[in-house]
């Protein structure tokens, strides 16, 4: 298994160059640079010289592979540069935002399974009684609201409305990741869990039905074994192998940030950090996201891939006897 | 029994790992908060707190920090209460007195200001002559703007006066001086590396970061004590955020504000503070571009934009519908300038006798078997822009024009291509300086660096030559007005609108006014 797991690793040399070669190869291809997109949002007039003197700075007036060759000279001697736009280290600015993502991220899965597991449960269990329609019915409208307008729903009734709740989701006054706050926390998790939960919610529901029906649990049933303990020692084994395979995806998802969400509620990620990075064709920030994104893929699909061998040791990982 | 202790030892890891996440992600995460607590006078303590939300500050600004000898970081000291120029503007665009008392020409290269004898920076040293000189000397040898505008060749200081030389004849000086990049900063305070410096403003900076600055009052201000304790400056990206955050509470006034948004503070809880700047959304036309080239088309265009309806409607009527480059209130202004209104129907009717016909009845004029089609290249980065477009695109349709917009970030790119487009629409602040000779200098001459569509003007070069060498300000109007209708009269520009900038507040908000050059937002008159 060690093997397999350095093996894995070792995988992610190839991917990440092949991922920042494209991706730097995409930005250049959608044209633009960091400094017309700079100027241009003052809307001041500078002299051409002005402009080619920031650009032979910056290094924009090289060829793109020495552009590209001169990044990952850095990034494999542990310099990942300085951003074009704020002039500050990649490494440092990068690292700054992730605890907030993280935080959000592991506040929105653990509101998600809190919620969805019991929900998906109950609805198959009650199948096509009121509950599990009334379920049903909840989930389907979770999932169709797209994330910035729940939280603008949020906004309005828990922070205008009744006051409950902050819009910004940072102590005023206070900077970095210090100025998070509890009661801040507390909208933009609501916002990613509810669109999460109610795609778990049914998932959930789907396995359950189906292991219900599988002969195993008639047999147990048969021996007189009961419904609760069927769930619990059998059922919710199964249902733990597609809970990986979703969380896997999602936590990866997260991770990357989730930039309309902290845009609105004011979250200082990685998502809104990328978003805000491409608009300005801020190359040495974009490449960094990259590589986060890369690793994280690779990091979360191997817990992934580990997990489910603990859960069911039936699974075989990739070429380990 | 190796599997099962690597399975044990590997999910263990897993758990420290989950649980290192977690530890990372909550240290330093602050407590409860109130909702709403941000943004009011805290009562009980007596401390007078105001939260200002803007849109105007952060790396897309590129005026992160407070150091105005980097980019457009001025802005951020002189807009907070942090920095001070030596002369500002009137509401009317005019250098005034601010940290000099006045000024004097010598001759055509040497100017004389006298400084005021009372300031004090905020690090506690006295500003005089030497301070002045150390700053400006390092604004001229750091800014990428500064030493084009100003020409500065040498700066002596004497007690508390300084003498500036240029390298040529510079009139417009005194209003370079106003630009937020020459805010006095005490050069032997220094720097910051987050940005901070320590300026003459009504307020001092306690921390400053790419999302927020946190400020206090300066108790030795030199004009007057400051009403409030403590300001807190912060970034939003999101206008519907700012506006739930004024609703809520939690910040006191904003800018940036949405169009559609401020119809929801037009009641007794808020004050709106309008004023128009001369940020304007304008065309240019393509002259190698075979339709542009046509005058007729050119002057149909002009005719056939609905201006009014533009701002009207798609501006939720926050805007000022121009006729040239300056707005009204400026002496050189849309007042002293006249070019077509609206008027569709002239507008079909010169294209008719110009032999742009409908041949074929698809409601699209042709000559010479070639369509009335308009490349219209513009960019997202400002919002007015695509919806000018769409307004121009329904406009123009109605007189036999197929306009075909091209809304993209990489429209420097294509611009550079002249046969990729007809018109050029951008946005740009033609008189940041309050003087016109920027706008001409970087726009409409022959070798103008936005220049994009290959403009040529003979009688425009001359009078630019006679502007650049020109010190009386009334002379300088005059010959600026004639400028305007110049390429008015070419229409080789054609002006949509004037951006109106806006500050709403909570209505117990005072001393915050939107200023027409959009420097001044947070000053010693602000109390809540």
């Amino acid at each position: 298994m060690r093997r397999y797991v350095i093996r894995r690793l070792l995988q992610l040399i190839p991917i990440l160059i092949g991922i920042t070669l494209l991706s730097f190869g995409m930005m250049h291809l959608a044209g633009g640079d960091a400094v017309t997109a700079l100027l241009e949002n003052q809307g001041v007039a500078v002299t051409q010289e002005v402009i080619d003197a920031k650009k032979h700075e910056l290094g924009l007036d090289q060829p793109f592979m020495v552009q590209y060759l001169n990044w990952f000279r850095g990034l494999v001697t542990g310099n990942m540069g300085t951003s074009f736009v704020t002039g500050k280290d990649v490494f440092q600015t990068f690292a700054s935002k992730l605890p907030a993502t993280i935080l959000l991220t592991l506040t929105s899965i653990i509101a998600t399974v809190v919620v969805a597991l019991p929900l998906g449960i109950v609805a198959a269990t009650r199948q096509n009684k009121f509950v599990d329609y009334l379920i049903r019915v909840l989930s389907f409208v979770g999932n169709s609201l797209p994330n910035f307008f729940v939280a603008l729903l949020l906004i309005f009734v828990f922070a205008i409305v009744l006051g409950w709740l902050p819009v910004i989701s940072a102590n005023i006054g206070k900077t970095g990741v210090a100025a998070i706050s509890w009661a801040g926390l507390v909208l933009p998790t609501a916002t990613l869990a509810i669109a999460m939960a109610s795609k778990y919610t049914r998932q959930i529901r789907a396995t359950v039905l189906d292991e219900l029906s599988k002969p195993y649990v008639e047999g147990a049933r048969a021996r007189g074994v009961s419904e609760s303990r069927i769930l619990t020692k059998s059922v919710l084994k199964s249902v733990m192998i597609m809970l990986v395979t979703l969380l896997a995806l999602s936590i990866g998802d997260l991770l990357g940030g989730t930039a309309i969400v902290e845009t609105i509620f004011q979250w200082d990620g990685v998502g809104k950090l990328a978003v805000d990075s491409i608009v300005m064709r801020d190359y040495p920030m974009i490449q960094a996201y990259v590589v986060w994104m890369a690793i994280i893929y690779v990091m979360v699909n191997l817990a992934a891939d580990l997990l489910y061998h603990y859960l069911d040791p039936r699974v075989r990982l990739g070429g380990d006897e | 029994m190796k599997s099962v202790k690597w399975k044990r030892n590997g999910f263990a890891l897993m758990a420290v790992a989950l649980a290192a996440m977690l530890v990372v992600a909550l240290v330093g995460c602050g407590g409860s908060q109130q909702a709403g607590q941000g943004g009011a006078s805290s009562a009980a303590s007596g401390e007078k707190r105001f939260v200002y939300g803007t849109t105007g500050y952060g790396p897309q600004m590129d005026d992160v920090g407070l150091n105005p000898h980097s980019a457009y970081s001025g802005w951020s000291a002189v807009r907070y209460g942090v920095g001070e120029t030596l002369f500002r503007f009137s509401d009317a665009m005019e250098a005034e007195p601010w940290l000099a008392t006045s000024y004097e020409f010598l001759d055509e290269t040497h100017v004389k200001i006298v400084l005021r004898d009372d300031v004090k920076f905020s690090s506690g040293r006295a500003m005089d002559g030497a301070a002045v000189k150390e700053c400006l000397d390092d604004l001229v040898a750091k800014h990428d703007r500064a030493p084009s505008n100003m020409k500065i060749a040498g700066i002596t200081a004497e007690g508390n006066t300084i003498t500036i030389q240029t390298a040529e004849p510079c009139p417009a000086l005194i209003n370079y001086l106003c630009d937020p990049y020459g805010a006095i900063i005490d050069m032997k305070a220094g720097v910051t590396a987050e940005g901070n410096v320590a300026g003459t403003g009504p307020y001092v900076a306690e921390t400053v970061t790419d999302t927020e600055i946190t400020l206090h009052k300066n108790e030795n201000y030199w004009g007057g004590k400051p009403k409030v304790d403590t300001v807190v400056v912060r970034t939003f990206s999101d206008t519907d955020a700012l506006q739930s955050a004024l609703q809520s509470g939690e910040v006191n006034a904003t800018y940036g504000l949405a169009y559609s948004s401020y119809q929801l503070f037009n009641n007794d809880a808020y004050h709106v503070s309008d004023c128009f700047t001369s940020r304007v959304f304008f065309g240019q036309a393509n002259y190698a571009s075979s339709v542009m080239g046509d005058e007729a088309v050119r002057k149909a265009i002009a005719m056939g934009i609905d201006k009014e309806g533009f701002v009207k409607t798609l501006l939720n009527g926050r805007g000022q519908p121009a006729k040239g480059p300056f707005p009204a209130n400026m002496k050189f202004g849309d007042d002293t300038v006249t070019t077509e209104g609206y008027d569709p129907k002239a507008a079909a009717k010169l294209l008719e006798e110009n032999g742009w016909v409908d041949g074929d009845g698809d409601g699209i004029r042709e000559k010479n078997g070639q369509k009335l089609t308009v490349r219209w290249l513009t960019y997202p980065g400002r919002l007015e822009l695509p919806l000018l477009a769409e307004a121009a695109q329904a406009s123009l349709k109605e007189i036999g024009m197929d306009v075909q917009v091209n809304s993209t970030a990489n429209h420097a790119d294509i611009r550079k291509d002249p046969s990729a487009w007809d018109v050029y629409v951008s946005a740009l602040t033609t008189a940041p300086t309050g003087d016109p000779e920027y706008f001409f200098g970087a726009t409409c001459l022959s070798d103008s660096t936005k220049n994009f569509g290959a403009y040529r003007s003979q009688r425009l070069d001359e009078l630019y030559a006679q502007l650049h060498k020109e010190f009386d300000p009334n002379v300088r109007a005059k010959l600026a007005t004639q400028m305007s209708q110049t390429i008015l009269d070419d229409h080789g520009y054609f002006f949509a609108s004037f951006l109106q900038m806006g500050i709403v507040s909570q209505a117990n908000v005072k001393g915050m006014v939107a200023h027409p050059c959009d420097y001044y937002e947070i000053t010693v008159d602000l109390d809540v």
